[in-house]
């Protein structure tokens, strides 16, 4: 049992840096490293860190799920998952076999902007890693045997993950919240989706969207530059492919105008889970770090304005928090917090009374200092691994962004003054207009969800997809 | 940067050097009080984790008050002499810090992660909450309905929760890690003020907690603040000794979890050794060949042939008494469980029939050690993986070992653990099966058994 939620207040800040910092809460830099963009267009990124002998390495592929048609939702995160599971010389069980033979991990996912590729070796199995990972990523051949099986296993995993709503909140948000805009779309895909994917939607995604112009390879860890990057070129240098070169137009998503409100019934739950929000920001706002300093001060640290109200005041949940999920165009805003079913209301007209709070008397001196004081503090410990590190460098890459969101973090904190988180308080952090969604038990709830928004929605957890 | 020096003497002993145990950059101190202090400095980055473990855990609890060790965790950080209700929380994230703690079994552990300027006010954070806990009956009651979400979170609205705790209910029958570490919600509803008095007089001597530091500091510091702070607390007498050994199993046992569910859900568990019984590792070798990864016999088997289950996982814990080894399988939707238990059985017969491949063991030993590099890329995994080889093996120093003993294991040790530990007379199996929601009624509020809300604190 631990006393919070594996760190669920700590915001994930995508910027850090370590090595040779100075002391105290001076400005650190992002340690030196290399980019690469070889001949067929691949971005290759090196940043060596030789504390242990462990090499990380990141893969992004400009293809998210926002690149799903409609109805074939999660063939972006199928397709990740099957680059593994076959190749034009390994089978999948020869792959598995290699990459865990040598203590490794290759691992392939795709959320709403990109797919990722992520693999930790050993640094005496560097070479092992990047000839798994160069074949699996040039070379899938997608053997229907494998397709079949690994769609019918997501399928069960959906119903799987249904049956705890902490799990899958976030995607009925998404998807009440997004609507028409490809956000809403889960990126798992759902029930209905995956039962319709073959191995021709997958083999064409691939071919549609996979290729050099359109990867970023990050490596960082224990090896020495200029050996990686011969390495690199030798595996990656004769990939051919122009696909993906024009990536998917994505329009900022409109934010909701009003209130309405979801609510899922989960008939055997003994307590509500509850997400309201409304639609954030993009990565690359410019208010980005003043928008993350207030929300340290409003759901995302253990004393929070949410978790003392819910939590330490009233001992009414374990955790209530509040973040912003930053994408290619603005992703949601939620604060997400659960309670027992008897005292829903109680518990959501708080989170509300908190929110007005902030309207009301914005941050205090002591409370910004505080918050730009636990935010350095707890920034080196977030890029501290080779895998983190490789993480940082290629979402900077695919982000447009540069060392500057490193380099210039601490003067950009410093910069926020009480007026500024005013103005950031009344433009992202929305009070009138809010969407909710609620899971647990409706016959007991169903009164009191009612009293959010004239507009209420009933869903049964069962029913298959998001929406 | 350089390479740890820990690392240095790990790496030794890979190569098939003598054991320099002593080699390994670990400074200790021990208070008079008993308390003993590690320090390892690493300055790769401007940081420090701060571990505080305590011997005590659920295995200290008794019938009635179960949870109480967990719930004691939570008051910790609801305020002392110096720094009152909140203050804990409000000072450190001021200075930078974050800290976390966490209730086993077998230990609570409080943790704590800052930049090195902080080290100072940690430690009076620290002192006040060992020495000056407040007990107040308001902050008390608030924090009772804490820690009943947190139960309802992570028990009993999550199935693998909910079954994990059935399965130890069963599997044990004498000895305390038959309840769960979060407690019975009916103890959690009636846990009294002294309760929580007695168990601190129990389980917080000085001498019962081991402090580890591992990042940005200077030994002579930490040594010159554990003083300062930590070396004037008296020390009394350490928790009674658990006394309680579960009686040999004479034939499997089973249970049955019937709930609202869309996927049912199979448990299994057989009684090994504690963690510092020979043959633990050879426990966790099996462990890898069993369920780590897609290579693993039990993925290939449930999930990749027979294709009768979405995931496979288990293996052990540390801990200080006999424990389980367990098995956790994800069947598909529609699969009785009894299919994917027969060829669950199938397998594990046929670890005790032959010998598992020279590949297989080789695969074991290498995930062992990527997996320990993994831990010691932080500083925080590094101040636990230090607290735990003190704590559970008796000597930080045993760390340095383990590679070492990982080496020495044989095939034919697999066969043998397998077959003495995973027998049907020794097995206790634990299945969720889902039952469709009827139709729909209204249940008057009190049919979830709970408190009325607790009283609103400060």
């Amino acid at each position: 049992m631990t006393r919070l939620w594996t760190r669920l207040w700590l915001i994930i800040a995508a910027c850090v840096s370590l090595a040779g910092a100075a002391r105290g809460q001076s400005a650190l830099k992002l340690p030196p490293h290399k980019k690469v963009k070889l001949e067929n267009g691949l971005t290759v990124l090196l940043m060596e860190q030789r504390e242990v002998p462990i090499v990380g390495l990141r893969v992004l592929v400009r293809a998210g799920s926002v690149a799903d048609p409609a109805g074939k939702e999660g063939l972006a995160a199928v397709t990740a998952e099957l680059l593994r599971r076959g190749t034009r010389t390994r089978t999948a069980d020869q792959i598995a076999g290699e990459v865990d033979f040598v203590g490794g991990t290759l691992e392939f996912s795709a959320g709403h902007d990109f797919t990722s590729g992520s693999a930790e070796f050993l640094k005496k199995d560097l070479g092992v890693g990047l000839e798994l990972l160069s074949d699996v990523l040039r070379n899938p051949v997608f053997p229907l045997a494998e397709v079949t099986k690994l769609l019918r296993q997501n399928i069960d995993e959906i119903k799987q993950q249904k049956d705890e709503a902490q799990g899958v909140i976030g995607r009925y948000f998404n998807a009440y919240l997004f609507g028409a805009h490809p956000y809403a779309r889960p990126a798992t895909g759902d029930e209905r989706s995956l039962a319709k994917l073959t191995r021709a939607d997958v083999a064409r995604f691939y071919e549609g969207h996979y290729g050099p112009g359109a990867t970023i390879i990050a490596v960082a860890g224990d090896f020495e530059a200029g050996e990686a990057e011969r390495l690199l070129r030798e595996k990656f240098g004769g990939w051919r492919s122009g696909a993906g070169a024009g990536a998917v137009k994505l329009a900022d998503p409109p934010p909701a105008s009003g209130r309405r409100l979801l609510l899922v019934d989960k008939p055997d739950s003994t307590q509500t889970y509850f997400q309201i929000g409304n639609v954030g920001v993009a990565r690359a706002h410019p208010d980005r770090v003043g928008i993350a300093l207030v929300n340290t001060v409003f759901g995302a640290r253990f004393t929070s304005m949410l978790n003392d109200a819910l939590r330490v005041n009233s001992g009414l949940t374990y955790g209530a928090s509040s973040s912003f999920d930053e994408r290619r165009v603005a992703g949601p805003f939620a604060i997400s917090s659960f309670t027992r079913n008897a005292t829903t209301a109680e518990a959501i007209d708080l989170a509300l009374e908190v929110l007005g709070r902030l309207h009301e008397q914005g941050l205090s001196e002591e409370q910004l200092g505080s918050a730009k004081g636990y935010l350095k503090g707890q920034f080196p410990t977030q890029v501290e691994t080779p895998r983190q590190l490789a993480e940082l460098l290629a979402e900077l890459e695919y982000y447009g962004l540069d060392e500057r969101e490193v380099n210039d973090y601490f003067a950009r904190l410093d910069a926020v003054t009480a007026a500024e988180a005013r103005r950031i308080i009344r433009e992202h952090f929305p009070r009138e207009n809010l969407v909710f969604v609620l899971i647990g038990k409706a016959a007991e709830i169903r009164p009191a969800a009612a009293k959010y928004a004239s507009q209420v929605e009933a869903r049964e957890i069962v029913r298959p997809g998001f929406d | 940067m350089r390479q740890s020096p820990l690392l240095a003497c790990l790496l030794l002993m890979l190569t098939g050097a003598p054991a320099r145990g002593q080699d390994l950059e670990v400074k200790t101190h021990a208070l008079q009080n008993g308390m003993k202090v590690l320090v390892h400095e690493d300055h790769s980055i401007p940081s420090v984790a701060l571990y505080i473990f305590y011997r005590i855990g659920s295995r200290n609890e008794r019938p009635g008050t179960t949870g109480v060790s967990h719930y004691f965790e939570h008051m910790m950080f609801n305020g002392a002499k110096k720094y009152g209700p909140k203050q804990f929380d409000v000072v450190m994230e001021a200075a930078g810090g974050s800290n976390n703690a966490y209730t086993s079994q077998n230990l609570t552990v409080y943790q704590d992660w800052f930049p090195p300027e902080a080290l100072e006010q940690v430690f009076d954070l620290e002192a006040d909450r060992i020495q000056h806990l407040a007990f107040d009956a308001k902050v008390i009651e608030s924090e009772r309905g804490v820690v009943a979400s947190e139960r309802r979170a992570v028990v009993d609205n999550d199935n693998a929760g909910l079954l994990s705790e059935q399965l130890w209910a069963t599997a044990f029958t004498a000895h305390p890690y038959q309840w769960p570490v979060v407690g019975w919600m009916v103890d959690i509803e009636n846990w009294k003020l002294d309760d929580l008095k007695r168990h601190f007089e129990m389980g917080y001597s000085p001498s019962n907690a081991t402090l580890v530091v591992a990042g940005d500091v200077k030994f002579d510091e930490v040594v010159r603040l554990s003083e300062r702070y930590l070396g004037l607390i008296p020390a009394h007498d350490p928790p009674p000794p658990v006394t309680t050994k579960e009686p040999e199993q004479m034939g499997e046992r089973r249970v049955k979890v019937v709930k609202f569910a869309q996927l049912p859900l199979v448990m299994v568990g057989y009684h090994v050794p504690e963690t510092a019984h020979p043959d633990y590792y050879a426990l966790r070798a099996l462990e890898k060949v069993l369920v780590f990864g897609q290579s693993s016999r039990l993925y290939r088997r449930l999930v990749d042939k027979d294709q009768s289950a979405i995931e496979v996982s288990g293996g052990l814990d540390l801990a200080f008494d006999p424990t389980l080894f367990t098995i956790i399988v994800q069947p598909k939707e529609g699969v009785a469980p009894g299919a994917v238990e027969r060829a669950l059985y199938e397998e594990l017969d046929r670890l005790k029939a032959g010998a598992v491949t020279e590949r297989e063991l080789q695969k074991a030993k290498n995930v062992l050690l990527a997996e320990f590099y993994r831990e010691i890329q932080t500083i925080n995994g590094k101040a636990n993986e230090l607290g735990s080889y003190e704590i559970f093996f008796g000597d930080h120093r045993k760390l340095a070992g383990a590679a070492g003993q990982y080496a020495r294991v044989t095939a034919a040790d697999l066969q043998r653990v397998a077959r003495q530990y995973f027998g049907e007379k020794n097995r206790t199996v634990a299945t969720l099966l889902p039952e469709k929601a009827g139709p729909e009624k209204a249940e008057p509020e009190k049919a979830t058994g709970e408190r009325p809300k607790a009283a609103g604190g400060k």
